[in-house]
């Protein structure tokens, strides 16, 4: 590696070992974990020569894009080597980490809680498969942006409240829509299909333009899941990059200027109850897309899955990740879609019946215990640890002169 | 109604504000113009700092108007003030306390019409060259202002008077052709006053001030005009020599009855 060390290196490096360590635990197939660790960390280094300091701090946005594209075009290349269940669950984290992203952005920015970002999932997630189901020719593209809209809409009439409501009232009317979303589902059953829920027709086949990487010039290697998790990839890391532009642009800095300081966030111009509520329409249209992703992975989307309880684990594994940053959404996407394996995992070592009282608990114990862990130890989950190391290596050297670009962590 | 030499950019016309059964401010009538410094004085509760808040529209007048001659409208929301031509500073240093000093004063530059949502979202060209932009002028302000080695640092952790001139640079992003300054001296040391003094009277050239303030000594050899108020009522307008010898204000801060 570089010697001198940059921080974005380091927060890269800090991924890599923390998805090592996971695949290193979990995965099936211990190969995969490790293939997976030596690509990012060939990632990261290429990252760093390719990109050295100066033009890091000159051409933010070169810097932005050219990192969503390798860590894309790297996990892209990885999934056809990997089993069809590390596939899987990368899949599963990075639709997830979408919307952990947008809550990262609405909570940990723009400083206003939703408890109810698992039923902004849940619209996109529907609005994805009852378009499927009437409309099966639509581009999948064509879908997931009218899913979007549909969540951006919901969002914004569910963010009206938020130009009066503050704090725990607005946390409050989240949690009762979170709490009904489910109950509403059900009521639309001619067009949900009940608890039963749906199935997406058009699952089996990828789109045309994909045939020849998918089907005709397959190996053993590729599974028939494969363009499934490859295009929940790219969709994420297309709306990684946007979210890392709006959190670091004006839009991200008005969302933080109202937080901080009401009284002159007004006074430079910025208009309160806008700001307020576009963060909410940002946060509901990236949860949206990112239940739109997870019922396209899944070919199927039931009512039961966007449970009040789903809104409560999506909170708490953003805050292990580290709220209000980037970082911390893709390590939470990781916990989510790895913690499957680790109840298997150990259900297996401790023979404990998997169908069991205990065993059908332990989802809830390892992310309340986690989350017990974070708040005590790290407040500001793991991507605030290594902001925190950052900053005391940079006083250290007395090194003032960085650039401010990433204060959003220090919020 | 103002008789400064430049341009009118704000006048309060017989503004009234009652809070509950508290008259508060009782038919105002003062303006202000570029190239003017003019000082809002009176006792404690006299009203100063309502009269500042009508006129940024934090407080809706009773009765009476405020008016904007610059783009000609009145009684403005707060965040449209800088449409007007006018920024103010907040009572302390009022400074965003989880952002960096240059990102504070990057945000006196948020209403630029350029780089807004779509810009900000697809990271447009347009949107990085007004973002660049935003913070070279950002850097340029504070170097004006001789307090550009801050430029990174946390508002808690510079002193009182450099953050004092941070918050003026913070209002001099908008380029205001009004610059409104609450309680500018409180908490100054002798060498910053006359600093801060020195800083005002060099910005008269390309705009107005408008001040309140307590520190009889830095206002009146600073300031054109002074515009006294008690329990609410303007009872004096003029020189810093003809108020001095003024009865009505004597007696106001003297306590003596007429």
């Amino acid at each position: 590696m570089n010697r001198q060390r940059s921080p974005r290196g380091l927060s890269a490096a800090g991924i890599v070992i923390a998805v090592a360590v996971l695949s290193l635990l979990v995965t099936p197939s211990v190969r995969d974990g490790v293939a997976l660790a030596i690509l990012m960390m060939l990632t990261v280094t290429s990252a760093l020569i390719l990109l050295p300091s100066e033009l890091r701090r000159a051409r933010p946005v070169l810097t932005r894009a050219a990192t969503s594209t390798m860590v894309v075009s790297v996990t892209l290349v990885a999934t056809f080597f990997f089993s069809s269940t590390t596939d899987f669950n990368l899949a599963t984290g990075a639709a997830m980490a979408v919307t952990l992203v947008g809550l990262s952005f609405l909570t940990g920015v723009s400083g206003q809680v939703s408890i109810g970002n698992g039923a902004f999932m849940g619209v996109g997630a529907f609005t994805m498969a009852i378009w499927s189901n009437h409309h099966a020719t639509t581009p999948i593209a064509v879908t997931l942006l009218l899913s979007v809209v549909a969540g951006a809409l919901v969002g914004f009439l569910l963010g009206l409240p938020a130009t009066r409501l503050r704090g725990p009232y607005l946390a409050g009317m989240t949690l009762a829509f979170a709490v009904a979303f489910p109950a509403i589902l059900t009521y639309f059953n001619s067009w949900t299909g009940g608890d039963g829920g749906l199935q997406l027709p058009n699952a089996a086949n990828p789109p045309h333009w994909l045939n020849a990487l998918f089907v005709h010039g397959t190996s053993s290697l590729t599974s028939s899941t494969l363009w499934l998790t490859d295009i929940t990839i790219v969709a994420a890391g297309v709306a990684f990059f946007f979210m890392a532009n709006l959190f670091s642009s004006r839009v991200g800095r008005a969302m933080r200027l109202v937080r901080d300081n009401e009284v002159a966030a007004e006074l430079v111009g910025v208009n309160l109850n806008r700001t307020r509520v576009l963060a909410f329409v940002i946060s509901s249209a990236y949860a949206a897309l990112g239940g739109a992703l997870w019922t396209f992975l899944n070919n199927s989307v039931t009512p039961a899955t966007y449970s009040f309880a789903l809104s409560i684990v999506i909170l708490s594994v953003i805050v292990i990740g580290g709220i209000g940053t980037i970082p911390g959404a893709l390590i939470g996407g990781l916990v989510y879609a790895y913690s499957t394996n680790v109840i298997n995992w150990i259900t297996n070592q401790t023979g404990l019946n998997p169908q069991g009282n205990f065993a059908s608990q332990l989802n809830g114990i390892i992310f309340g215990g986690l989350l017990i862990v974070t708040m005590m130890l790290a407040p500001r989950g793991v991507a605030g640890v290594y902001y925190t190391l950052r900053r005391q290596r940079a006083s250290k050297r007395g090194d003032v002169a960085s650039p401010p670009k990433e204060t959003y962590a220090e919020a | 109604m103002s008789d400064g030499s430049g341009q009118p950019i704000l006048a309060l016309e017989g503004v009234s504000v009652d809070f509950g059964g508290l008259r508060a401010l009782h038919d105002i009538s003062f303006g202000v113009a570029t190239g003017e410094i003019v000082g809002l004085i009176g006792p404690n509760g006299a009203g100063k700092t309502t009269a500042f808040n009508v006129a940024c529209g934090f407080v809706k007048p009773t009765a009476g108007a405020v008016h904007y001659p610059l783009i000609q409208k009145s009684n403005l929301r707060p965040n449209q003030l800088s449409r007007a031509g006018i920024a103010r500073t907040l009572q302390g240093v009022g400074l965003f306390t989880h952002c960096t000093v240059l990102e504070n004063v990057m945000a006196g530059g948020q209403t630029r019409p350029d780089g807004g949502f779509l810009n900000s979202f697809v990271a447009s060209p347009r949107g990085i060259r007004a973002e660049r932009r935003l913070r070279d002028d950002a850097m340029n302000v504070l170097a004006r202002l001789g307090v550009a080695d801050v430029a990174s640092e946390l508002p808690s952790s510079i002193p009182y008077g450099i953050a004092k001139k941070v918050s003026v640079a913070r209002a001099l992003m908008s380029e205001p052709r009004l610059l409104m300054l609450d309680e500018p001296a409180s908490g100054l040391d002798e060498a910053e006053l006359s600093e801060f003094a020195a800083m005002i009277l060099d910005l008269r050239s390309s705009m107005g001030v408008l001040l309140v303030e307590h520190n009889m000594e830095f206002v009146m050899p600073l300031v054109e005009r002074l515009v006294v108020l008690n329990f609410g009522e303007v009872i004096a307008e003029g020189t810093p020599g003809e108020v001095r010898n003024n009865d009505a204000v004597v007696a106001a801060y003297l306590g003596v009855a007429q």
